[in-house]
């Protein structure tokens, strides 16, 4: 199960994610990312709520790190320790801008 | 006339000196041409028997030495023992008549029906009429279940119930579970959790051999019975499965559903143990299966009748001690094991509706056809009649994953494994679960088995996946470079890296058509 609580503003785009994301998940947010994703400059991903991800997850993330590259940013908010340790582990810690 | 074709006389009233030596008259006649011919003294109408009458049996008996004395009252009963005739003589005493008209009935089993016969009493008043083996052997299992720590009661007297015997038990302000989830259904959740304490008590308890009888003969004879109802290979298979089960030496308690569970006062006892044996669990869950699904199945009005509440509530009680018994909530292992279950079930229904001349009506005959082709099905998709808790064969698909994960981590969270390590083992068992739901068997869909096993000392856990699919070492691949940036990064290739990353080992092999990966953490 993932929530996914969208807010776009002025350009930014806030996606709160509370759940799981995961290889059934995943897809949703990569669809709800290209959905929204036109004419946004700032992209944050608020991990607040996160319990899980797995590489699934990472790809959507690479993927979206790599559009945003060339539209303007993109970090992600309230890492919890869990899943700080597999961005360790994969290098997604050197990559994203991690908060 | 044969010789040891026992004579029956009556004696009635009071003897004495003032008529002893009639009676000894009349008994003389009764017992000519007779000696040696076993003697049943009917003492029921005996009210009073003086050292005279005494004198008179003592010569009887020299004729015929094999003499009883039945229906004793206690007043007769005391001279005999007084006297010492009762070292002498086979003397049976007279047996209480209690009434259970009007009286509530609390518990009904294979045998007999338990009725309160006041505040503190209850009486099981047995089926067959020439119960007095069946009341002597029920007292005796009980009496090796309790004396193994389970609490039963036992029957402290033997009474008479109309053409019955009945036995005696002290009961006091019980209620038993099927009354509790008829009346006070929010206690759903907590008879659960006390019906399964109590099963697993039961099954947790080690029987000295010989001392119970061996359920698998009877399941055997029950799929032996079957042969000559069922197709051939159906009626083999099921000889074949029903063989396999291994001999267990623990307790099953073989009728084991919620009118024979009773509180008294704070305390959960079990009553009806004369269906009492010893043998697999599986044979217990069979007779779960019938008593709360399978005997209501196709007319849900009759569990209302023997249990008190509804076809929903038997059958939602029976999947939640399922889950609670088996320690899952995973939906396939629940199905796995009541498939099982049901397998033995139906052909218990089958052979009962049968013996009770299930065939000779048109009802009868469309029951026994329902079960049977459920039986036939079941046998044909069922390997074996074992079930192991701690591996779940599922179909390998994405959507099945949350299952995996949850029947892994119910075994995880047993062994107070951290979040962190649970989270890191759920990451590697979403990527080699998914890489087999995606290559495996595709375009088709397959199999998979995942197997949880811990160690204690240290602690570790150990993950095996087993699919036949088409050999396929995940571990084989490269691994990805991860301080590339990211744009220079492909994307994919993290799941498998994941897994060597985080788990301590991790080996796979193609062994007999199978692919098996295995992966252990050190916790």
């Amino acid at each position: 199960m993932l929530n996914i609580n969208k807010t776009i503003e002025n350009g930014k785009a806030t996606f709160a994610l509370e759940g799981r994301l995961d290889t059934v998940t995943a897809p949703e947010l990569e669809k709800s990312l290209k959905d929204s994703i036109d004419g946004v400059a700032e992209l944050v991903l608020d991990f607040d709520k996160l319990e899980y991800i797995s590489s699934a997850g990472l790809r959507v993330l690479l993927s979206a790190q790599k559009t945003m590259l060339e539209k303007g940013g993109m970090k992600i908010t309230n890492v919890s320790e869990i899943i700080s340790e597999i961005f360790e582990v994969t290098g997604f810690s050197e990559i994203l801008t991690v908060e | 006339m044969n010789k040891n074709e026992s004579v029956n006389i009556v004696l009635t009233g009071r003897i004495d000196s003032n008529n002893a030596a009639q009676v000894e008259k009349d008994m003389l006649s009764q017992l000519e041409g007779k000696s040696g011919s076993p003697v049943v003294l009917d003492a029921s109408g005996l009210e009073y028997i003086s050292s005279a009458g005494l004198r008179v049996l003592l010569r009887m008996k020299k004729s015929n030495p094999d003499m009883s004395i039945t229906g004793v009252s206690s007043e007769v009963y005391e001279i005999l023992d007084m006297t010492g005739f009762t070292e002498m003589l086979n003397v049976e005493k007279a047996y209480r008549v209690v009434s259970v008209e009007g009286c509530e009935e609390i518990g009904r089993g294979a045998n007999g029906t338990v009725y309160r016969i006041d505040q503190d009493n209850v009486v099981k008043v047995y089926k067959n009429a020439d119960a007095l083996a069946d009341i002597q052997h029920e007292r005796e299992v009980a009496r090796i279940a309790l004396v193994l720590g389970i609490p039963t009661a036992i029957s402290y007297d033997v009474v008479k119930v109309g053409e019955s015997y009945g036995s005696v038990f002290e009961l006091l302000n019980a209620s038993s579970f099927s009354k509790i989830l008829a009346n006070e259904p929010d206690k759903m959740d907590w008879c659960v959790k006390e019906y399964v304490n109590m099963l697993k008590k039961i099954h947790g308890t080690e029987v000295p051999a010989g001392k119970l009888p061996d359920m698998k003969e009877t399941v055997v004879s029950w799929a032996k019975f079957m042969q000559d109802y069922l197709p051939e290979k159906t009626a083999k298979k099921l000889l074949e499965l029903v063989n396999a089960v291994p001999h267990d030496d623990h307790m099953i308690h073989g009728d084991y559903h919620t009118k024979n569970i009773v509180l008294q006062n704070d305390e959960v006892l079990i009553i009806d143990m004369d269906t009492l044996a010893v043998g697999h669990p599986i044979f217990e869950l069979a007779s779960m299966f019938n008593s709360f699904m399978g005997y209501s199945e196709l007319d849900h009005e009759v569990i209302k009748k023997f249990q008190g509440f509804d076809f929903e509530t038997g059958s939602t009680f029976w999947h939640k001690s399922l889950a609670a018994y088996l320690g899952t909530g995973s939906e396939t292992k629940l199905t796995e094991v009541e498939n099982k279950a049901r397998i033995i079930g139906y052909m218990r229904m089958i052979r009962r509706s049968i013996r009770r001349q299930g065939l000779e009506t048109e009802e009868g005959r469309a029951e026994i056809e329902f079960q049977k082709e459920k039986l036939i099905s079941l046998v044909e998709k069922t390997d074996t009649l074992l079930f192991n808790t701690s591996e779940l064969e599922i179909e390998a698909s994405a959507e099945n994953l949350s299952e995996v994960q949850l029947f892994i981590d119910e075994h995880l969270e047993k062994t107070g494994c951290p979040a962190k390590t649970m989270m890191q083992i759920g990451v590697a068992v979403e990527e080699i679960f998914v890489n087999i739901a995606n290559y495996a068997y595709a375009p088709e869909i397959g199999k998979a088995t995942v197997r949880v096993e811990v160690e204690e000392q240290p602690l570790a856990v150990t993950i095996t996946f087993v699919d036949h699919g088409v050999p396929y070492d995940p571990l084989a691949k490269e691994d990805p470079d991860v301080t590339l940036s990211a744009e220079e990064r492909k994307i994919g290739g993290l799941g498998v890296f994941l897994v060597k990353k985080t788990m301590d080992d991790v080996s796979y092999e193609y062994n007999n058509g199978k692919n098996i990966l295995k992966m252990k953490k050190n916790m």
